[in-house]
């Protein structure tokens, strides 16, 4: 390199960067905080909200919530770095209108100190603040159980999306590796929520009630424990149908993420969407492509019409691109 | 009058006169979320001083940054990751905690290269006696490059896929070295892997829109007598140094309630080759300037007296400012500094369409033979038409003041 004031070693700024990189993505996590940080609790909670505004007239609400225990662990570390890229797709691609992202994390309510932590819908940068925020459990409970049904529980109860008064769902994605719990449990839920509720909820009745207000996807990671686990696979299948995405390179979800977005909001169709990823230069499309083959590969039938009734009351809008 | 929300900070000269110092204090003075770069790249050297001593040159970072204020890179700027890196150090080392966290950059902001850099100082080398000016980092370079090659130039959002990065960074050396020969620089790999980093590190957003959401001021590189098309050609910076990029980036969200304000010298003065009309040896003797040295490819620091005329075009052609910020009046207080309001043979530089680089060079040669005619400072508020907004007598943000106080005798009156 040359001489001057402002000369600097190449090799010197990588490692600047990577020290910044280490050091603060996960400042809350990785400072040694034990606890649920205070904007992520879901006890007393009344509504997380995705609304339509001047700036953003057409939300589109995509939570993403993941299981931060065990092998886990990573999910959010990839989903901080890669964040850029899947909120880049979205809207350079257009693959849907003012995205607002929610992200969660989900633990096991019988041993964990954070069995759930939820963050609120933001159109900006200050999703990936509540991401920094996340407590990263590390433990987990090794029963092939995490809390999933909890976090169902409080999406289905404890959210308000405006696109849903237009005749549309929002879009939640699981990433896991391990099975829901059979019911909510009422003494779980005013410990971690608040609310008081009768009796259990079964985890079946409470996906049905989710489905009313998002599209729900479970998508699991290879470098997962149990990934390929037909027991854990079939749960799920059962669940959420073909909902359910296995996916070979957690370095991918931000683009399985984003493209399955695409085609749900029928922007893209799957071949389209993988020539999208190779122009934004992602190497992921091969990995994504596989993933999202038995989605894409009936389109035709899948999700968009299938509203329960008594929503939209007939005001519901054929799906338009702007 | 109401205030609004934002503030433009723009030089009326040739760079050099505050624009860090004034940007300092209005981040110290108002609510101000984000300072947002609008044109240049790293060549901009923005002194800050605090009222504690410390110093810090601003290149990247906006000159806010000691006061905890956030910096937006637009995609008008050219971003150099490695000497953003080496800025990020120093202000860790002045007790900025994590200087990465207070950037953002457009993913649509071009990046300077080490070949760039390379192939700007290989080209400066070869004009011997007929050099620009230019400070040898490469941002001329990069915008050059990106006219030239539209499809191989890098930019921040490149950062995030390894294989576009690579080629486009083999393709930028390839091209450069064809033309100049091998050039000074690492290893395309070892590049690759620093800018990708630069991409994790550091926020990379799609447009403004966000950081203006709260008040922001736009902090200008270079001046407007070096703008890429007003300045005094080919004495001029690969940049729009107007207020032009700052409204358009205002414009984009329906948002242009901004304050136009100028940064002027109560003298006039110029790093590196190109006119100066008023320039005096004495002046430049007298008046050294502790943060500007020699530079080592930009030639030599230049003083002279206040060059009304240059300053008024400099003002037409960015279509008028709302107030002056006038800097150094501690300097006006001290020495016998005179006013140029005309020249021996005209006294308006009359301006040429935008874009005609031949009436440009014209301006040049017609400046090169001009001849001051002085009368002693007088309030420079009056001479460029506007009302003066802060007079600055000293380093830090303390040493300002609001108001009208630009000629000698009131600064002298202030800084007591």
């Amino acid at each position: 390199m040359g001489s001057g004031r402002w000369s600097t070693d190449v090799y010197a700024a990588a490692a600047g960067y990577r020290a910044a990189t280490g050091a603060s993505a996960f400042a809350y996590s990785d400072s040694g905080a034990r606890t649920v940080h205070d904007a992520l609790n879901p006890h007393g909670v009344t509504v997380r909200e995705s609304r339509d505004s001047d700036q953003h007239p057409r939300s589109t609400p995509i939570a993403i919530l993941f299981d931060v225990t065990g092998s886990m662990g990573a999910v959010p570390r990839v989903l901080q770095t890669k964040l850029p890229e899947l909120f880049g797709l979205l809207i350079r691609k257009g693959y849907c209108t003012d995205p607002q992202i929610l992200f969660g994390a989900i633990g096991d309510a019988t041993c964990d100190r954070a069995p759930l932590q939820i963050g609120q819908f933001e159109s900006d940068n200050r999703m990936d603040d509540d991401l920094g925020r996340i407590l990263l459990e590390g433990g987990g409970g090794g029963q092939r159980t995490e809390s999933y049904e909890l976090a169902m529980y409080f999406m289905a109860r404890h959210t308000a999306l405006d696109t849903v008064a237009r005749g549309r769902r929002g879009y939640l994605f699981i990433i896991g590796d391990e099975m829901a719990y059979q019911r909510v449990k009422p003494d779980e839920v005013r410990r971690v929520v608040g609310d008081t509720i009768a009796e259990p909820i079964s985890t079946e009745a409470i996906v049905a009630e989710l489905q009313r207000s998002y599209d729900v996807y479970f998508i699991m990671p290879a470098q997962a424990s149990y990934t390929g686990d037909a027991e854990i696979l079939g749960h799920w299948r059962r669940l959420l149908g073909q909902n359910v995405i296995e996916l070979d390179d957690l370095d991918a979800v931000c683009e399985t993420i984003a493209l399955t977005v695409g085609l749900g909001e029928d922007a893209t169709d799957l071949d389209s969407g993988l020539v999208d990823l190779a122009e934004a230069g992602s190497a992921a499309g091969p990995t994504v492509g596989k993933a999202l083959a038995p989605l894409g590969g009936t389109r035709g039938a899948l999700v968009r019409s299938a509203l329960p009734a008594g929503f939209g009351d007939g005001r519901a809008t054929p799906v338009t691109r702007l | 009058m109401t205030e609004p929300r934002h503030v433009i900070v723009v030089d009326l000269g040739y760079g050099d006169a505050g624009k860090g110092t004034i940007v300092d204090w209005l981040c110290a003075t108002r609510p101000v979320t984000t300072v947002i770069r609008f044109n240049g790249g790293a060549q901009a050297a923005h002194n800050v001083v605090t009222p504690d001593g410390r110093h810090h040159t601003f290149a990247q970072f906006g000159s806010g940054t000691l006061h905890g204020v956030r910096t937006h890179l637009s995609r008008f700027m050219m971003v150099d990751p490695l000497a953003l890196a080496a800025e990020a150090g120093h202000l860790a080392g002045l007790g900025v905690a994590s200087p990465f966290e207070l950037l953002t950059v457009d993913r649509q902001a071009l990046l300077t290269t080490p070949w760039h850099r390379a192939a700007n100082r290989a080209r400066e080398a070869a004009r011997g006696d007929d050099r620009h000016g230019s400070c040898g980092m490469g941002v001329g370079e990069t915008a050059a490059f990106a006219l030239a090659h539209p499809d191989l130039a890098v930019r921040a959002g490149d950062t995030g896929s390894p294989a576009t990065l690579v080629r486009k960074l083999r393709a930028i050396r390839d091209a450069l070295t064809a033309e100049l020969g091998p050039l000074d620089a690492p290893p395309v790999e070892a590049v690759a892997e620093a800018f990708r980093w630069f991409g994790t590190a550091i926020r990379l957003v799609s447009s403004s829109r966000q950081a203006l959401r709260g008040p922001c001021v736009f902090e200008g590189a270079q001046g407007v007598l070096l703008d890429e098309w007003r300045g005094f050609h080919p004495y001029t910076t690969w940049s729009t140094t107007t207020f032009d990029n700052a409204e358009t980036l205002l414009g984009e969200t329906g948002d242009g309630d901004a304050l136009r304000l100028g940064v002027v010298r109560t003298y006039t003065t110029r790093h590196g080759a190109g006119p100066l009309v008023t320039e005096d040896p004495r002046l430049t003797a007298a008046l050294p300037e502790r943060h500007n040295a020699h530079g080592p490819w930009q030639g030599a620091w230049r003083a002279g007296h206040f060059d009304a005329v240059a300053h008024r075009y400099a003002v037409e052609v960015c279509g008028g400012v709302d107030a002056l910020a006038v800097t150094h009046s501690d300097v006006a207080a001290r020495h016998d500094l005179k006013m140029c309001l005309s020249y021996g043979q005209l006294d308006r530089i009359v301006p040429g369409e935008r874009g005609d680089l031949a009436y440009q060079e014209k301006l040049t040669q017609t400046l090169a033979t001009a001849t001051p005619v002085y009368t002693g400072l007088a309030d420079l508020g009056e001479a460029l038409g506007a009302p003066v907004a802060v007079t600055s007598h000293g380093p830090t943000w303390r040493d300002k003041s609001p108001g009208r106080e630009a000629d000698g005798s009131t600064a002298r009156r202030s800084s007591q």
